[in-house]
């Protein structure tokens, strides 16, 4: 009788583990998602003081390059969230 | 020395046969009979070597972890396969591939030379009492049949039955060949007693096995000899000992053109020998009564001096091995001290060790050290291939002056560092890959990404390679538009090395993978400003149209290598485990979004 208990209560985690795989799934891509983008912010905002303090114009335009780069990334992760919330706000 | 003494010797050796053959149609027969034989060990040799591969491996594995066993395995498989070269050559192929030590090579090599002292029990218990050509025509044709088969095993088979065909109907021609040869001339008469004729037979037995390559023909042709009453059974003793000696000649020639690991196994092979043999000598008749009782005792007739032979040939073997297995470690460590492995002429894997093939991030982590290593290494090989140094590179100087240091060409020779460098430890990589490929499937996707950063690396270099040829020509060059051009090319590439070993020293906590999509908008815009600057070149007539071909085609090389100085190190990072190398991947940009980035900036700097 308490065998049969433990075996119903592992099958059940494992059938809730499966239908929760894809939350699961999104959630692991959000954490992933907000922490590169702050790295990013932060990055941004480096390079932006890096530009402001660099004298040789060859150098101020890679960090340039550099800052459109970051920045578009930014724009792409945000993105990219948003439609995961969306997601997880519908599940 | 060695060619010419080939050259000499071998002419020597047919002029001698053919005289002998032309006196004497006897010794025709036994030279014939002794062929014959040699032709039979090889087939046999061959046939067994269908069988390796598989069933023999697997037992060497098996049964040579401890020294007794390594014996036993000597002396068996010597026995079944009647060949001590081929147990030899199968050894030192282990050795060399690391999957037995050296103690155990040697205990093999030990128990091989008591497992081809069977061979004479063969030929004397059997081979001489019974017609044994008898057997042989039926297992040469039944044989030959198998070899025409296309089944492998069915083949060996045949080669297997075929060879001891040979070696039954060589037999039988050396014992007709003496017997008739008695009536003409009795050797007999020049045996000589003593200590002299054993040293004297021992030389021969000595020199008989180098020029026949085989201790087992020398003795078959001994106790043939000996059965026709050719020799004496002293001199039969004697040159018995010199064949066990002269044995390990072929070994070591043999080992001439082997590794360390196989120049240490024929050492012990000499020593082994040359010790057994100085015993036997020295103990000669202790041996002789030994002999005697132990015939005596197992029923050997006290003028059965071919069984008699067999007997001292068994006896001989086993006291060296008696005496000298218990020296079995400290011969390891003289031979290791006296045969020094050489420097390694190609770079050899630091990093790739078969214990971590077992546990699939263990193994992910020793390829990903592997190819960092490979790739220190290939962006050392592109600095010099631009007559730069990696140092002043990776340095905080200005690349531009660094050139400027640098304007002189230094030949470097990319393919010969390639060889030498790169090419074996990459195949050991793609190798180690291919081993770990069985791996869960997140796992078989980073190895994945692992081998294309090792084929990037070979484009990488193949580019540099082309690149190299016009740019020493160039950047030297009087023609001040084209210098600088080439110029341009190596700063690029100089800065792409730079910007790429900041990204990797940040490391983790960075945002590594998406920063290379700066370097991707960077090499795009430059590869436009390059186009336009060329065409300037040209319609202006600064540079010739074969500079310009030279310069169009280098410009693309020099993308190529950026373009894969920039996916070794995707795919490097990539490979790395963690949340945020998935949100990376996720971010980073397309070659498309990369392009409207550039278009952005290039409206932005028009309107300004």
């Amino acid at each position: 009788m308490k065998f049969d208990k433990a075996l119903k209560k592992k099958l059940l985690k494992k059938l809730k583990s499966y239908l929760n795989a894809e939350a699961e799934q999104l959630q692991h891509e959000d954490e992933g998602l907000s922490k590169v983008l702050k790295k990013l912010k932060k990055k941004e905002g480096h390079l932006k003081e890096l530009i402001a303090a660099e004298k040789d114009a060859e150098e101020r335009e890679i960090l340039e390059q550099e800052l459109n780069i970051v920045h578009s990334q930014r724009k792409k992760g945000i993105g990219l969230l948003s439609e995961i919330r969306k997601k997880n706000d519908a599940e | 020395m060695r060619n010419t003494l080939r050259k000499i010797i071998l002419p020597s050796i047919l002029l001698v046969l053919a005289y002998g053959f032309w006196v004497s149609p006897d010794f025709k027969e036994i030279s014939a009979g002794v062929a014959i034989f040699l032709f039979g060990m090889l087939a046999l040799e061959e046939g067994f070597k269908a069988f390796t591969g598989g069933v023999l491996e697997k037992i060497l594995k098996k049964t040579t972890n401890r020294l007794w066993k390594s014996v036993s395995f000597g002396i068996v498989s010597t026995t079944i396969m009647q060949s001590s070269s081929l147990v030899s050559v199968i050894t030192i192929s282990f050795l060399g591939a690391g999957l037995i030590g050296l103690a155990q090579g040697i205990g093999i090599i030990f128990g091989a030379n008591l497992g081809t002292t069977t061979g004479a029990w063969l030929v004397a218990g059997f081979g001489l009492k019974v017609k044994i050509s008898a057997y042989a025509m039926p297992m040469l044709v039944f044989g030959v049949i198998m070899i025409f088969q296309k089944s492998r095993h069915l083949k060996g088979l045949g080669y297997i039955l075929a060879g001891l065909g040979f070696l039954f109907l060589g037999i039988h021609h050396m014992k007709e060949g003496f017997e008739t040869f008695k009536s003409a001339i009795d050797l007999a008469e020049y045996a000589v007693a003593g200590y002299p004729g054993l040293f004297l037979f021992t030389l021969i037995g000595i020199f008989a096995t180098v020029v026949m390559q085989s201790s087992h023909a020398t003795l078959v042709l001994i106790i043939t000899a000996l059965a026709a009453q050719q020799i004496s059974y002293e001199n039969a003793l004697a040159l018995a000992i010199g064949a066990n000696v002269g044995t390990t000649i072929t070994a070591i020639l043999g080992a001439l053109s082997s590794n360390e690991v196989g120049k240490r196994l024929a050492g012990a092979h000499l020593i082994f020998n040359v010790t057994t043999g100085l015993i036997a000598i020295a103990f000669i008749h202790q041996l002789l009564v030994a002999v005697d009782v132990i015939s005596a005792y197992v029923g050997i007739g006290e003028t059965d001096y071919t069984l008699k032979l067999a007997v001292f040939h068994t006896l001989f073997n086993l006291i060296g091995i008696a005496v000298m297995i218990p020296f079995t470690n400290h011969l390891v460590r003289f031979l290791e001290r006296l045969i020094k492995s050489e420097p390694d002429r190609y770079a050899q894997p630091k990093y790739l060790n078969e214990s971590a093939l077992e546990f699939g991030d263990a193994g992910l982590e020793a390829l990903r050290m592997e190819t960092n290593r490979v790739y220190a290494k290939a962006t050392d090989i592109i600095a010099k291939g631009l007559s730069l140094e990696k140092e002043e590179i990776l340095s905080d100087t200005k690349l531009k002056k660094v050139i400027q240091v640098h304007t002189k060409a230094v030949a470097y020779d990319i393919d010969d560092v390639y060889e030498h460098e790169i090419k074996s430890l990459c195949s050991a990589i793609l190798d180690y890959t291919n081993k770990l490929s069985s791996a869960e499937p997140g796992i078989a996707r980073k190895i994945s990404r692992i081998r294309v950063a090792n084929q990037s690396i070979l484009s990488a270099l193949k580019d540099v390679k082309h690149l190299q040829k016009n740019m020493l020509q160039y950047i030297g060059s009087d023609n001040p538009h084209i210098s600088g051009e080439y110029n341009r090319l190596r700063q690029r590439i100089a800065k792409v090395i730079r910007r790429l070993e900041n990204i990797r020293l940040k490391g983790s906590d960075s945002t590594s993978i998406l920063s290379l999509d700066a370097l991707k908008l960077t090499l795009e815009k430059n590869m436009a400003l390059l186009h336009e600057r060329m065409n300037e070149l040209i319609r202006d007539g600064n540079i010739s149209p074969d500079m310009a071909i030279s310069l169009m085609n280098d410009s693309n090389y020099t993308y190529s290598i950026i373009h894969n100085l920039i996916q070794i190190n995707r795919n490097y990072l990539k490979s790395e485990e963690g949340v945020e190398t998935e949100a990376e991947h996720m971010i980073a940009l397309n070659n498309d979004e990369i392009d409207s980035v550039l278009a952005d900036n290039n409206d932005n700097a028009e309107q300004q």
